[in-house]
């Protein structure tokens, strides 16, 4: 195996990292709502801008400006659940939880606050690319044996994995993990037992869209690329590996994630940066066509 | 004073009325039925006292206070818990995690000794404990949803159709423990297609058609109704 492939084999796993942290706030909201929220890229954008923001006024170190963006997408997903969901859950009974008018009522609303999201932000900071200072970009030459690394990739890999166990502790060992669990299994029985669906969404909202947050930062300040729509290429290779992994299951979708990451990121060795997105709409394709419930979804019970 | 009295309860659905206003008491430490054929709105009256459907008119009083615009994660709170039709259990989770949910708003102080009471009515969930909930048999699954309405401390518990899709001998068994858990101190709303298991177990019985109650009595006068037996409850071919 040659240094290159290797090197570019690290890069697709911290790129799919990436790509795993927003495929995972898709995953919770589709398995609690059953809807797709158009507006999570903007999450991404906003957790990179609050980022840029602590930056460039407080001069903040890394760790903080992470939690600011954690905080920034936790805050906008409460924000983004209020205004373009909670609207549409007037009615609580069986047909309307399953009806198909609220589902595209949502997807209407979701991006529809995406666009404003946008070009609010645009309109603050304008639509070029914004100046990063240098000693924050994290691309410092970091040397393995033959191996030439970055310090980005490292930090993007490490907190990714740290934040994923974080999210499998809250799911598995907190309550309110447990109550986002059974929502997304049986949202009729979750009343009965008396769960607050109402709060169980909000609080997968912030989770999802906390995780959407940190991704942006960190690959902003790793490519040093942050602008207003810098959220949609990477919110569509996650919603490619959220369809690929079953739609509702979280360890598909990182696994999916990864593999979509690294396939990319192999492919630049034979075509160029531009022709290597046609990879995830090709796996998109491939996955409709043959395996229309997901690589992963093969156990889901929800229809 | 009754523990459950529930007034010209209505309901609506978009242009339909469901309910007409339906009224009934349980008392502290009853079991009452309510029964009737498919769709005269069973599922939705006990829906109703849950708080999962809306309601459009009268009330719903559970000792003293009005519950009727709680929200369903209150009314389970003040200790109204159901067995719903359907048994809406969480498929994909294991049988601790069922009941653990069932007890979600209970103190933990308590846990072990509540689950000692599901497991001596319901054995064979002990076994099953680190099992898949979807991956057990109907009969398992009707005790895992009672257990897990047990697991919230019911002063008040609804039981909607316990014996839909289950074999007679499982029937029996359910209705046996019905009868351990009022002795227990938990007063019992049953709603039964199956009025001949049910009153059996019931003190007292309410016949509905098409969204209103059309007769009550106690269970032994009702039972002997021969005009009943033979309109709602199927003749005797019923077990």
């Amino acid at each position: 195996m040659d240094t290159y492939f290797l090197m570019q084999l690290i890069n697709g796993l911290s790129v799919g990292m990436i790509y795993a942290l927003i495929a995972i706030g898709f995953t919770l909201i589709f398995g609690v709502l059953n809807v797709v929220n158009f507006a999570h890229g903007e999450m991404y954008t906003i957790g990179a801008f609050a980022g840029l923001v602590c930056i460039n006024m407080i001069h903040a170190p890394l760790a903080i400006i992470i939690v600011a963006a954690l905080v920034a997408g936790g805050l906008s997903g409460i924000g983004l659940e209020r205004i373009a969901f909670k609207p549409f859950r007037r009615f609580q009974d069986e047909a309307s939880l399953k009806s198909r008018a609220m589902r595209e009522a949502t997807l209407l609303s979701s991006l529809a606050v995406s666009i404003i999201i946008k070009e609010v932000i645009q309109h603050f900071f304008g639509a070029e690319m914004q100046t990063i200072p240098g000693q924050y970009m994290l691309n410092n030459p970091i040397q393995v044996g033959p191996l030439s690394l970055s310090s980005g990739q490292f930090l993007i890999l490490g907190s990714s994995i740290l934040m994923l166990g974080g999210l499998q502790y809250v799911l598995y060992h907190t309550r309110i993990g447990l109550s986002i669990r059974a929502i997304s299994n049986n949202p009729l029985g979750a009343k009965y037992v008396g769960l607050s669906v109402d709060k169980t969404i909000i609080s997968t909202f912030a989770v999802g869209s906390m995780l959407g947050g940190a991704a942006g930062i960190m690959v902003g300040l790793y490519y040093g690329a942050i602008f207003p729509t810098m959220g949609f290429t990477p919110s569509i290779k996650a919603f490619v590996a959220m369809v690929m992994g079953g739609l509702s299951s979280i360890p598909g979708a990182v696994i999916c994630s990864l593999i979509l990451g690294v396939c990319e990121s192999l492919a630049t060795n034979y075509l160029t940066q531009g022709w290597s997105d046609m990879v995830a709409y090709s796996f998109l394709i491939v996955t409709l066509i043959f395996f229309p419930q997901g690589i992963f979804g093969s156990r889901r019970e929800r229809v | 004073m009754p523990i459950l009295e529930v007034s010209d309860l209505q309901v609506t659905m978009g242009p339909q009325q469901i309910l007409r206003g339906v009224n009934l008491k349980v008392e502290q430490n009853g079991i009452v039925a309510v029964m009737g054929s498919n769709g005269v709105g069973k599922t939705t009256l006990m829906r109703a006292i849950s708080n999962i459907y809306q309601i459009s008119g009268g009330d719903i009083i559970f000792e003293r206070d009005s519950i009727s615009n709680l929200g369903a994660d209150k009314v389970v709170k003040m200790g109204v818990c159901q067995a719903p039709e359907g048994r809406q259990i969480f498929a994909n989770m294991s049988v601790e995690e069922n009941l653990v949910l069932g007890a979600y708003h209970q103190d933990k102080s308590h846990f072990n000794e509540d689950l000692e009471w599901v497991f001596e009515l319901f054995p064979i969930l002990k076994e099953r404990l680190k099992q898949q909930a979807g991956a057990m048999s109907g009969g398992e699954q009707q005790m895992l949803c009672i257990g897990r309405a047990l697991m919230g401390r019911p002063k008040l518990l609804l039981m909607d159709e316990p014996s839909l899709g289950l074999a007679p001998l499982v029937v029996k068994s359910i209705f046996d423990l019905v009868v351990k858990i009022r002795d227990a101190g938990t007063a019992i709303l049953i709603v039964e297609q199956n009025a001949k298991a049910a009153l059996c177990v019931a003190d007292y019985g309410y016949i509905m058609e098409g969204g209103a109650i059309i007769l009550e009595g106690p269970s032994e006068e009702l039972a002997k109704d021969d005009r009943l037996t033979a309109a709602y409850m199927g003749g005797h071919a019923h077990a």
